[in-house]
């Protein structure tokens, strides 16, 4: 079959009301999901599942692809309102967009999220399109030694969003990285810090962990002192996004989606990392670099083309391996099996209607994703008009809510208070959540796969240099290094 | 006094509706829980049999995923529970037959519950990559007895972990964990990923989870533990190379109570699974993913776990896999 064939026959496949609408119902459904905390992007595409039973495979696929893509933005709408990333992905996007919701710049902060999103978005639906088979051998390159490499570097975005402080931003991230080795040891299977008890087996709960840090604090720093706000106008969430902005933004954007493509082919990384790095490097670039941690709205954009630049290029492991480059992936291989697909090299000549039907879907997708977000925005943004004393409240009782809704588990909410406690003290001595989370994230990453290196090399440590992928991550690493250190040194001669 | 006689009142009250709940039980809506996140094959599974089971119970059944620590978390959970059939745990071979028999410090053993069926058996295969070179079983002891072969496992105490500890033991390696190097990855995606990746020489999973690659050539199956052969697997069954001790190497999923459930709700359960496996679109979907369909009552899940149970215990004895601490 020719190109044009099979673009005909996948035009002829999805070109139904049925598959439009069930992509258009599941960004719906993600956005939904995605901007209640606790109900991450995961949980609804897995809820959406069962659904796609009885559809024809395409039209199943579509939605869950919606509910995906919708998730990842949806996330970002209580991350700026509220402080409280409704995915885990949209973390980084509450470092600028929740100070701009406090300037009242909620409406802008949020078009620009969903501008970038979409961008992210379409950027990523070509790369899979047209790079597919190149970027999935590229993933395959990737054993533990180069994941290690990258995610030392990844580490490096930590100096980035310290702050003023470089030493409360290291503070920060040690204590991230000591909370992420609670649970079963991965190599010996042995207990860690669990203290005998089976709840922190597990470890400690990604969710309950980022709430605890980023919500939590808020509410309590309104219990403690109720009338703080009361002069600081939190005007209404009116302000919109403009042209302008988008242009100046623009490149961070296209980087953030590149970076999001890149990392979102390789299985296993997901799309936090992602957005933390296009943040990071988004900041280190822009002319306003002061500005950023305080409501700069490129680092809005930055984020969440970060986070979004990953969901169409997890599908290339998916499709040109039938590997799962993270859990939602995961669940959608699940309906291709069930419709008796098997996604992989082979799927592109068996079934190649049904790949071609995708990628138009795909396509389509980031055009529902922009109107269906559009339509939210104008809903959600005058959350920011609430007055702090009634929406507090009600935050609180959504992060419980959302926590226990996470794992069925009231040990977790025990969790977040905790973690609210830690992250409270941290806001009142100027130690910055940002570096913690990082580390919370990459921490595990960085052991498993140093660990896994050294079990494939009977300890030799020059696994870690055995290609050119190491030797390109261990060069940047180190001039990043060398930079910060540079800078450190200038502003101790100023 | 007063207080003896409003408790001993409260008392009287609680076990008169206690017993005419058993008369109709379920009166109420039934917790199930899954011990594992959403998505993964205990997710789906159980996800998709509670469809017919819900119309054979007559009341709502509310799935709950209750993840971490390789399934142990919730199955906690439904161990401290009360037994009165209203919170029920969806089992499976990793947490309540390799878990058990690998973790000394595990929080529960089997005795903690009560098996009320087993509806599901998954095949193990295991698999090398086309680039490995190996075709056959005994082109991978061969390549075990050079030495550098490794295989992956979605974590350290996973049913493909101690499968192929099992199978390279049984194919006659005299120290399987000092001859092959265990790579454990997070979760059975990864553990597929390493293979494909070269950073592990082979993997004994589900069947389900190799079909997708078999069918691609990205991957070659070389043994099914089964005694019939796997649709797609173009490989020997164990029996054919005379391993049939491997048969007890399965997966499967079941349902289970905290030890003190009643008999006459094990019952009950015995005659909803019976019901709810005939649905022919649960079939359908089970198979479609590799799953082979196998009803047992709670005697003989039951006894088919212990048994299991048995056999992996005393290889983890003999290969001193015990994890202490």
């Amino acid at each position: 079959m020719s190109f044009t064939d099979s673009l005909m026959a996948g035009l002829s496949l999805v070109a139904t009301f049925e598959a439009f609408f069930a992509l258009f119902a599941g960004i719906c459904i993600g956005v939904v999901g995605g901007a209640i905390p606790g109900l991450s992007a995961t949980m609804a595409v897995a809820l959406t599942l069962p659904f796609t039973f009885s559809l024809q495979p395409i039209t199943g696929i579509l939605l869950l692809l919606g509910v995906y893509k919708g998730g990842i933005f949806g996330g970002s709408i209580p991350a700026i309102l509220i402080k409280t990333p409704g995915t885990p992905a949209s973390s980084a996007t509450i470092l600028d967009g929740h100070p701009m919701a406090e300037r009242g710049e909620a409406g802008r902060a949020l078009g620009m999220a969903l501008w970038a999103s979409c961008t992210a978005d379409l950027v990523s639906n070509l790369a899979l399109i047209l790079f597919a088979g190149w970027l999935a051998s590229f993933a395959l390159s990737f054993g533990p030694p180069e994941f290690f490499a990258l995610i030392l570097f990844s580490l490096t975005i930590i100096a980035g969003v310290s702050g003023d402080s470089l030493l409360r931003g290291a503070l920060s991230a040690i204590v991230g990285l000591l909370l992420a080795t609670v649970g079963l040891d991965l190599v010996y299977g042995t207990n860690r810090f669990t203290f005998g008890d089976p709840n922190m087996m597990g470890g400690l709960n990604f969710i309950a962990v980022l709430i605890g840090l980023f919500a939590i604090p808020e509410v309590i720093a309104m219990a403690w002192n109720p009338t703080a706000h009361l002069g600081k106008a939190r005007t209404l969430g009116q302000s919109k996004v403009t042209f302008a902005d988008y242009r100046r933004s623009f490149k961070s954007i296209i980087r953030g989606s590149l970076i999001g493509v890149f990392l979102g082919s390789i299985p296993g990384i997901g799309a936090a990392p992602s957005a933390f790095l296009s943040y990071s490097e988004a900041r280190r670039k822009s002319p306003n670099k002061e500005n950023f941690g305080k409501g700069e709205i490129e680092g809005v954009a930055a984020s969440e083309a970060g986070n979004n630049g990953v969901a169409g290029a997890t599908l290339i492991p998916l499709l040109a391996l039938g590997v799962p480059g993270d859990v939602i992936t995961a669940i959608i291989i699940g309906a291709f099996m069930v419709h008796g697909l098997q996604p992989g090299p082979m799927m592109f000549l068996l079934n190649a209607d049904i790949i071609y039907g995708l990628f138009i879907g795909l396509i389509v997708s980031s055009v529902f994703l922009f109107l269906v977000g559009s339509v939210a925005i104008r809903g959600f943004r005058f959350v920011a008009d609430v007055p702090k004393r009634i929406l507090m409240p009600a935050v609180l009782v959504l992060c419980i809510y959302g926590v226990f809704a996470v794992n069925n588990n009231i040990f977790d909410v025990g969790v977040m208070f905790a973690m609210g406690w830690v992250g409270y003290l941290m806001l009142r001595y100027q130690v910055p959540a940002a570096p913690f989370l990082i580390a919370f994230i990459l921490g595990p990453l960085l052991e498993d796969n140093f660990r896994q290196s050294m079990l494939m090399s009977g300890s030799d440590p020059m696994i870690l240099l055995r290609g050119p992928i190491t030797w390109f991550f261990w060069a940047l690493t180190s001039i990043t290094i060398f930079a910060i250190v540079r800078n450190i040194s200038r502003k101790a001669a100023i | 006094m007063k207080f003896t006689k409003l408790t001993g009142a409260v008392a009287l009250g609680t076990m008169l509706s206690a017993t005419a709940a058993w008369a109709e039980y379920p009166e109420r809506a039934i917790n199930m829980v899954i011990p594992y996140g959403a998505g993964g094959a205990t997710d789906i599974s159980a996800r998709t049999i509670a469809e017919p089971l819900g119309d054979a119970v007559g009341k709502p059944l509310i799935m709950a995923n209750v993840t971490g620590a390789g399934g142990a978390t919730g199955s906690v959970a439904v161990q401290n529970a009360k037994g009165d059939g209203y919170t029920m745990l969806f089992a499976r071979v990793g947490s309540h037959s390799v878990n058990p028999a690998m973790k000394a410090t595990l929080p529960y053993t089997l005795d903690d519950f009560r098996f009320v069926t087993v509806y599901e058996i998954n095949p193990v295969a295991c698999a090398v990559t086309p680039a490995s070179g190996i075709t056959s079983m005994d082109g991978l002891i061969a390549k075990v007895a050079e030495g550098g072969v490794s295989y992956s496992s979605s974590g350290v105490g996973s049913l493909p972990h101690l499968a192929s500890a099992m199978v390279l033991k049984e194919f006659g390696v005299a120290n399987p964990l000092t001859d092959a190097t265990h790579i454990p990855q997070k979760g059975g995606g990864a553990a597929v990923t390493a293979v494909l990746n070269g950073t592990a020489t082979f993997l004994c999973t589900n069947s389900s989870a190799l079909s997708s690659f078999v069918a691609n050539k990205q991957m070659v199956p070389l043994l099914v533990t089964t005694s019939e052969p796997v649709v797609g697997f173009d490989a020997p069954t164990a029996n054919e190379l005379g391993k049939d001790v491997l048969n007890k190497l399965v997966g499967w999923t079941g349902i289970a109570g905290p030890d003190d459930l009643p008999d006459d709700v094990a019952d009950k359960w015995g005659e909803w699974m019976a019901a709810a496996t005939q649905d022919a679109k649960f079939n359908e979907t089970m198979s479609a993913r590799g799953s082979v369909i196998r009803l047992m009552d709670p005697i003989e899940a039951n006894a088919f776990i212990q048994d299991q149970y048995k056999a992996f215990r005393d290889l983890v004895d003999e290969l001193g896999m015990r994890i202490e601490g």
